[in-house]
């Protein structure tokens, strides 16, 4: 039997037998190196096993330093490149110089050296820099694929155009003719659109209300409950795939390793990818860094535009291996049995779910105003909203994180679309769409909250950019899409993802004319306005304003988060917020719809621990 | 397993509950009865629809609000028909969800409900009066009911969904009856005990450890309080905040921010309701003599042999019994203020919540024996008693259609003509577009639904009636007056006081053309 440089740390008694039988177990099933199994499944520190390396003879080169001859690496193929942690260097006067993981690994010398027809001279490179060379230079089919898949095979789900002609042509249209209309009878028309405009947000605020009231019947209703998750037998597992798609969070990494390691299933069936940009080196680094075991594998996702997370997650899924497949930020602290419920939970559920989210919540709720309100928002969108709209049959934008694919229903989608800003919500109205499923979990990922007012507005810019983008999209031909969702999805979709940004967009001139009417009491408004729709303005205003501090405080419910109701108060002050993003983002739609605006994560001062043991002593 | 009665069943006992009220809404009508806050409301729809002044203000302002909106819908049939096809409308939905509920949520079957709801809804007769009058009751019956469903169906799930569900409808029956504003003071109490259920706090100990703990451990404390504060916010919320809206948007539109209660113009109750004052001569052997403090609780309760039938077998938290006796401190409140006759409403409202507690808190399993008997026995007697408030009652339009509904001869008899349709009849006849009538619709507005068309009529919602007033040959050739012995009097500009003014101050010379009890008809 062929060995391999964990074979001569168990004989130096570096490492046990058994873990050398379970690292191989797992080098079988996922079709690795036995190094790689180890190293990426917390069998074995990266120092550890670099000490023992230049004890046995094998310095680390840095590869990423060398000159390398992309004749060889060209011969082969990324995939195994990337399973078996090797790299062609160049050929030297004694054969071709090979970097590798494991440069004792006589099953890839011999594979080699068959391969290349040569004499194989094998030196030790770090795994990572291997795995950053090899996707850097062999990764281009694959990046290329998941950024233009998408719109290769779907065009008509593609973002890539953010306004399609026939759209143009009517935004202007309806520019132009409001234009003619302010000619011909300038206060009819500003009555028109101003009752249009009002009329709008209460509508949309009471659609969201009916949802949210649709939701709060079944609040207390578990999907799965604690005995059917206790009753799972870990054999019967399927291999679940987890990406980490993650940019310069390298504070983050030795947290996300604790994080992952507290989910309750069995660690030789998590596939988990640590998804690290080309120029990344800070998380490269913070990897490399770490004293302890990891328990994820990384990937190089190669520099191609858009630099966007989907992009990155497209790229991860020809490595994937899961029948299942989920997503979380490098902060998430999900729930310990969630993996295991969505397992319960797909299995009692008709084949035409494909996709199934689960809650997001905070963990630093109560650090300030904007981490209190963005906890309330949370709570009645992922606790009411997302049931509610499940109930009404209607398409469900999926959250940012926690969403649970069936890995080949997700392929068979398309995947996600690396042009828009919000990709899961545009994967889900596509769910919709190609007549598959959305179920909700009843189980709960923290996350951290944005505490610092710029960096909330950055977000929430790209996501109300992104519920444009796939506003636009979906509704190039609204014809068909009423065909294919049917008018209650058709319904839902635009008050849901259209209303929502149009709201924000038109709170601020309702809030003016308010205002205007209220403190300055202009007599030029009130002939432009005749009293009967100031009348109706000031009640959708008013009523609109009142309706949603109510589902907000509707919001603590389900969590026990009663201290948090009177902050439901100010939440015309946070919807102004929501304002300048949403305008943010209409200009960023216009100038730059594919920038993906970075948030910055890591800047909580509380810690999940920190704030459960504030809780517990209040 | 409990026998259910099939869903298509109480669909098709509803629609003969619609059946059976239009029959009786139609005979009553045809003898000659017709509820003056009906008749406000149809002159309000008709004002709506008829003119171009004051839309806003009429759609704006007319309290009780959501009666009113609700009729609008039935006004393409008519507008005196409208509030009484809402009055049907909001009764039967009552109906529907009383027995959809013993029918759902019950252990009853329906060989016990179906009786008893059948019985009430078919015999009471202050239900066939708040179906059949075109009242707001009816609607505010519905949304009673439906507030006190929500709690009870809030405090078998403990949802939130039945927390908010019941401040929507204790925000809508507020806007039937702004009297309930007061109701928001019976909740305070049990609120808390109410937030300490929804904690697990030793749900195994009795109750006294539970409080125990709650109060004297720090950290239970704090989560109590934040229950309870989020839950008086959530379901006082909604009523002050649509109480707030309404009287910013009368202060905005009519320059006082309690114009939809103390306006005549824009409330029934301002000139419908008879104050004490003027029925104190009525005092011997009628329901007035009740309406004080404690005793009315008792009269009322006593005048409901159902729930004291239903309180008999009533085992419940003690929320759960502050919340059955909420009513009745919503009732010491009223009457501290109120100085006018307390009507039908304000005793069936207890007939309402026995309906409530027998279906969401009476096992029929316990002593069963005893429960069906006593049960049938109270329908019956509450029949009984509904008939004896009607007898006793102080009410003039309650005693004419106890007395119309009651003498079934009349029913076919050659239609009756009422005073308020004879004048419009009258007014018909002699008036035309140059020859206008003036009219006060604060007193008027029972005249204005039986009018042929508004444009022979000059009103205060028009601009020019002010002009008009001060010298009526201006604007009309004829005036509508109201008498000394008019009720509505004191109401209208156009009385007998303000005619006496008008002769001396410009010499008018008004000839009567016809003088009804309270009503006369001068020419200028």
């Amino acid at each position: 039997m062929p060995l391999c440089g964990l074979h001569n740390m168990v004989t130096a008694g570096l490492f046990s037998e058994k873990k050398l039988q379970d690292a191989e177990a797992i080098a079988n099933d996922y079709g690795y190196a036995t190094i790689k199994a180890a190293l990426n499944f917390g069998f074995l520190t990266r120092k550890e096993y670099v000490g023992f390396l230049e004890e046995e003879g094998f310095p680390l080169i840095d590869i990423r330093a060398e000159e390398l001859d992309l004749l060889y690496l060209e011969q082969c193929d990324l995939q195994h490149l990337n399973a078996f942690l090797y790299c062609p260097v160049r050929m030297e006067a004694d054969g071709l110089l090979v970097a590798a993981g494991d440069p004792m690994d006589e099953k890839l010398i011999a594979g080699l050296s068959s391969k290349f027809d040569c004499p194989i001279k094998m030196v030790a490179a770090s795994d990572l820099d291997i795995t950053w060379l090899v996707h850097k230079y062999r990764g281009e089919y694959y990046v290329k694929e998941a950024v233009f898949s998408l719109m290769r095979k779907d065009p008509e789900s593609s973002g890539i155009i953010t306004f399609t002609d026939p759209q143009l042509i009517s935004i202007f249209g309806m520019i132009m003719l409001f234009f003619v209309l302010l000619v011909v009878n300038f206060v009819k028309t500003a009555i028109f659109f101003n009752l249009l405009l009002s009329v709008t947000f209460l509508f949309a605020i009471l659609f969201k209300l009916f949802l949210a009231l649709r939701g709060s019947q079944s609040e207390l209703q578990e999907s799965v409950t604690k005995e059917e998750v206790m009753a799972v037998d870990n054999s019967t597992l399927p291999i679940y795939t987890i990406l980490l798609p993650v940019y310069k969070e390298d504070k983050l990494i030795r947290k996300l390793i604790w994080n992952l390691r507290a989910l309750d299933y069995p660690r030789d069936k998590l596939d988990v990818k640590l998804l690290i940009e080309e120029d990344d080196d800070k998380t490269l680094n913070a990897v490399r860094a770490l004293d302890f075991p990891a328990n994820f594998e990384v990937i190089v996702v190669p520099f191609h535009m858009p630099k966007t997370k989907p992009k990155a997650c497209n790229y991860g899924l020809f490595f994937s291996r899961g029948q299942y497949l989920t997503i979380y930020d490098a902060e998430d602290i999900p729930d310990a049995d969630q993996l295991k419920k969505v397992h319960v939970l797909f299995n009692k559920l008709t084949p035409d779910y494909v996709v199934l989210q689960g809650a997001l919540n905070y963990f630093n709720k109560n650090e300030n105003f904007l981490t209190r309100m963005f906890t309330l928002e949370y709570s009645y969108w992922f606790d009411y909203m997302l049931t509610g709209l499940q109930t009404v049959d209607t398409p469900i934008p999926l959250g940012g994180t926690s969403n649970h694919f069936k890995l080949d229903k997700l392929i068979e989608l398309g995947a996600w679309d690396p042009f828009n800003v919000t990709e899961d919500a545009d994967l889900g109205v596509r769910v919709f769409e190609k007549l598959y499923r959305i179920g909700v979990v009843s189980s709960t990922t923290l996350e951290e909250a944005n505490n610092e007012p710029f960096n909330w507005i950055r977000q929430r810019s790209r996501w109300i950019k992104g519920y444009m983008q796939t506003f636009l999209v979906h509704m190039r031909n609204p014809a068909h899409l009423v065909q294919r969702i049917g008018w209650k999805g058709f319904f839902g979709f635009n008050f849901f993802i259209g209303g929502t940004s149009v709201t924000f967009l038109v709170y601020p001139v309702l809030l003016m004319f308010f205002f205007v009417y209220l403190i300055f009491d202009l007599t030029a408004v009130k002939a432009l306005f005749p009293p009967w729709v100031l009348y109706v303005g000031i009640f959708n205003f008013i009523a609109g304003n009142v309706l949603m501090i109510y589902i907000n405080m509707l919001a603590v419910f389900k969590r026990r988060y009663y201290e948090l109701i009177l902050f439901a108060m100010l939440n015309p002050v946070y919807w102004l917020m929501h304002s300048i993003a949403a305008y943010k983002g209409l200009w960023q739609l216009i100038y730059k719809p594919f920038y993906w605006e970075k948030t910055n994560h890591g800047l909580t001062k509380m810690s999940h621990s920190s704030a459960a043991a504030a809780a517990s002593t209040t | 397993m409990k026998k259910k009665l099939p869903g298509h069943i109480i669909r098709i006992l509803s629609l003969m509950m619609v059946v059976y009220y239009l029959f009786l809404s139609w005979v009553t009508h045809r003898a000659g009865f017709d509820h003056s806050e009906a008749l406000f409301l149809s002159e309000k729809l008709r004002l709506l629809f008829e003119t171009d002044e004051q839309t806003l203000l009429i759609l704006g302002t007319t309290f009780p609000s959501i009666p009113f909106l609700s009729s609008i819908v039935f006004s393409p049939l008519g507008y005196l028909f409208a509030p009484i096809a809402c009055s049907i409308l909001f009764t039967v939905l009552l109906f529907y969800f009383i027995l959809m509920d013993f029918n759902e949520d019950s252990s009853f079957s329906p060989r016990l409900f179906l009786p008893i709801v059948l019985i009430i809804f078919i015999l009471h007769p202050g239900i066939i009066y708040s179906a059949t009058s075109g009242r707001s009751n009816a609607a505010s019956f519905f949304f009673f009911y439906m507030v006190y469903r929500s709690f009870f169906k809030f405090y078998q799930t403990q949802t939130s969904f039945y927390l908010s569900m019941s401040s929507i409808f204790l925000s809508c029956l507020i806007f039937c009856n702004f009297n309930f504003i007061w109701l928001l003071i019976a909740f305070f109490p049990f609120i808390v005990l109410v937030s300490l259920e929804g904690l697990k706090i030793s749900k195994d100990q009795p109750p006294m450890n539970q409080y125990f703990e709650a109060i004297n451990i720090r950290s239970q404390r704090r989560k109590l309080t934040n229950r309870t504060v989020a839950i008086y916010i959530v379901i006082f919320m909604l009523p002050f905040g649509a109480a707030g809206l309404f009287y910013y948007l009368n202060n905005t539109h009519a320059a006082n921010g309690v114009y939809f209660l103390s306006s005549q113009y824009a409330n029934w109750r301002v000139t419908g309701l008879d104050f004490i004052d003027g029925l104190l001569e009525q005092f011997a052997d009628t329901n007035l003599r009740y309406q004080t403090q404690l005793v009315f609780q008792g009269y009322a309760l006593l005048l409901t042999p159902l729930l004291i039938g239903t309180l008999f077998f009533f085992r419940g938290k003690l929320y759960e019994t502050f919340t059955v006796i909420s009513p009745f401190i919503w009732m010491s409140v009223i009457l501290l203020s109120a100085r006018y006759y307390l009507t039908i409403e304000y005793y069936l409202f207890l007939l309402i919540l026995a309906f409530t507690i027998l279906i969401f808190k009476i096992s029929s399993r316990h002593k069963k024996g005893v429960l069906y008997p006593v049960l049938i026995i109270a329908t019956v007697l509450n029949i009984g008693t509904g008939i004896l408030y009607f007898k006793r009652t102080n009410d003039v339009l309650e005693t004419q259609f106890y007395s119309v509904l009651t003498n079934s001869k009349t029913w076919f008899e050659p239609r009756t003509e009422s005073e308020n349709a004879r004048i419009a009849r009258f007014i018909n006849e002699i008036a035309d577009e140059g020859n206008k009538v003036l009219l006060d619709d604060a007193a008027a507005y029972t005249i204005v639904p039986y009018l042929e068309s508004l444009k022979k009529v000059v009103l205060p919602l028009q601009e020019s009636f002010v002009t008009v007033v001060e010298n009526p040959p201006l604007g009309a050739r004829y005036m509508v007056v109201a008498k000394r012995v008019n009720k509505l009097h004191n109401y209208t500009v156009l009385n007998a006081y303000n005619l006496a003014l008008m002769q001396k101050r410009i010499n008018l010379q008004p000839l009567m053309l016809l003088e009804t009890d309270n009503w006369v008809v001068y020419s200028m």
